[in-house]
């Protein structure tokens, strides 16, 4: 008898599976660390699970999940904001050749909430449920609903997501650094909204990225969503001089994507969930 | 043994060339004297001299046994490719490309630059490597082959970096890669923009700003046979990771 049979035996098998399928260091013949020894010496699986279960993911797979649950709300806003400005883009009389545009995305937000709503699935947890949205940001963006005239509204606010949604899974990317598939599914999101923000950026006519703390053309209550990216020291170091001669302070700060917080995203969005 | 041999050594870059290795091997054996000259040194740093096709030059050993550092080896070897490839983009501007263009093309080449110099400060002494580069007789006059060139560069960047960060321990590290990664990707949508302008063809040969709902995430190993194509030196992983977690495109 293997003590990892006992334990795998006494415990929900698809928690089991989870971890297992999730980190090779689990996967069968691998010997179980002296943690899990410990607490299966004293017979306590709860305590041993625990042991388990913090090896394997580094942050608590409640940790993990949080990050998963917030990435969701805010795709769940974009996908929102995308089907209905494509299902109004005549009432808002979109040209013809931006179109693509926003069903690309409209496309990959959708496929986003989907595949969040799996990874919170296989961590054991119930995916949050979509919330409903306004729009108009509690007022900030005054008579907003997709309607007609309203295309460039549009296009503030969804350089407003985009550029938001990178700062935020940037903010988060740390806490995902032990549960290595969630890493990567949030990274390569994380790049994808990076091309839809300059996508949408340089539609508006704007630079596909970010000058300092400018916030162009936005309102002012946007301005939380660059606050931050006039940064110019990278991991410690001032770098504001490697500009000289390449495009200056402003071009060191275009060049690093800075992030936010959890907190500081929920402010930003928060004026749009009821 | 007879009459002390002396030679004398003023660039790196002079090793490497087949007369001179043979002689400076030939003289060590002998017990011969060499004068390296502080110019050896200096001269390390620049990005010419060095010719040849790719995977011709010397190794260029990227030790994956010294963990976080070796992740920011392999990224700044990759901005070193990056760097040098916009600047000579930059230095060929010619009327094929429209003003608009070269000014995008302009700023992607400062930022590239400014990657690559600051991932060179955050490694200090363990940045003492140059990466040559062979474009393989690339028109740099030619608006097509430029843009196409960025493209493969900006994506493979992107997947790059999203590939490597697995492998990073330290959350500090994986932050910097974060702000780069993003900047790379905005360069991807931007070049891709250029070529086919708002358009939404998707999948591994789809024309759009984003061609996927999911990025490549690659393997250091699937990243270095794309890069060698462009670098003359043989890019070598020693301890290179026995383990690789695919992201959701399992292509990697």
């Amino acid at each position: 008898m293997t003590p990892q049979k006992t334990l795998f035996d006494s415990i929900d098998p698809e928690i089991i599976e989870t971890i297992a399928n999730r980190h090779e260091e689990i996967s069968k013949g691998a010997s179980a660390s002296s943690k899990v020894m410990a607490a299966l010496a004293i017979g306590s699986i709860p305590v041993a699970l625990a042991a388990l279960s913090k090896e394997a993911y580094g942050q608590t797979p409640a940790d993990v999940v949080d990050v998963l649950q917030f990435a969701l709300t805010l795709e769940y806003l974009e996908a929102e904001f995308y089907n209905r400005g494509v299902a109004n883009a005549d009432v808002m009389a979109i040209p013809a050749a931006d179109r693509p545009v926003y069903t690309t995305i409209q496309t990959h937000e959708n496929d986003h909430v989907a595949a969040l709503k799996t990874f919170i699935t296989a961590r054991g947890a119930v995916p949050g449920a979509k919330p409903s949205f306004d729009f108009t940001a509690k007022g900030n963006v005054p008579g907003f609903n997709f309607g007609a005239g309203q295309y460039a509204t549009f296009q503030v606010l969804s350089q407003a997501f985009e550029d938001t949604g990178v700062r935020a899974y940037k903010g988060q990317a740390g806490r995902l650094i032990n549960d290595k598939p969630a890493l990567n599914a949030a990274l390569s999101i994380h790049s994808v909204e990076a091309r839809h923000a300059s996508e949408i950026r340089r539609l508006r006519g704007k630079k596909g990225w970010i000058t300092g703390n400018s916030r162009d053309d936005l309102p002012a209550f946007t301005q939380g969503i660059y606050n931050g990216e006039e940064n110019t020291t990278q991991a410690g170091l001032d770098i504001s001089a490697l500009g000289t001669g390449n495009g200056g302070v402003d071009a060191v700060t275009q060049s690093f994507d800075e992030p936010l917080t959890k907190d500081q995203v929920l402010a930003i969005v928060s004026p749009f969930i009821n | 043994m007879g009459e002390q041999k002396l030679m004398v050594i003023s660039s790196a870059d002079q090793l490497l060339e087949g007369k001179t290795r043979r002689d400076f091997l030939k003289l060590v054996g002998l017990g011969g004297a060499v004068i390296f000259l502080p110019s050896v040194l200096t001269n390390c740093s620049n990005n010419s001299g060095i010719t040849g096709p790719p995977g011709s030059g010397s190794p260029l050993v990227i030790d994956f046994a010294k963990g976080d550092t070796a992740v920011l080896q392999f990224a700044y070897a990759l901005e070193q490719l990056e760097a040098d490839f916009y600047t000579k983009v930059v230095a060929n501007f010619s009327s094929s490309l429209t003003a608009n263009e070269q000014t995008v093309l302009g700023e992607i080449k400062n930022h590239e630059v400014i990657h690559r110099q600051a991932l060179k400060t955050i490694l200090g002494s363990t940045n003492d490597f140059t990466v040559h580069t062979n474009y393989s007789g690339l028109n740099f006059s030619d608006r097509a082959s430029v843009l196409n060139t960025a493209k493969t560069f900006e994506d493979l960047g992107v997947a790059a970096y999203n590939g490597a960060a697995q492998y990073l321990t330290s959350t500090a590290n994986l932050l910097v890669a974060g702000k780069i990664v993003s900047v790379e990707a905005r360069h991807a949508s931007a070049i891709r923009d250029l070529i086919a302008p708002k358009t939404s063809s998707q999948g591994d040969s789809g024309t759009s700003f984003a061609p996927k709902s999911f990025d490549d995430v690659f393997s250091p190993g699937k990243v270095r046979t794309a890069a060698q194509a462009f670098v003359v030196e043989q890019l070598t992983f020693s301890n290179a990771p026995s383990t690789f977690v695919q992201g959701p495109n399992n292509n990697g």
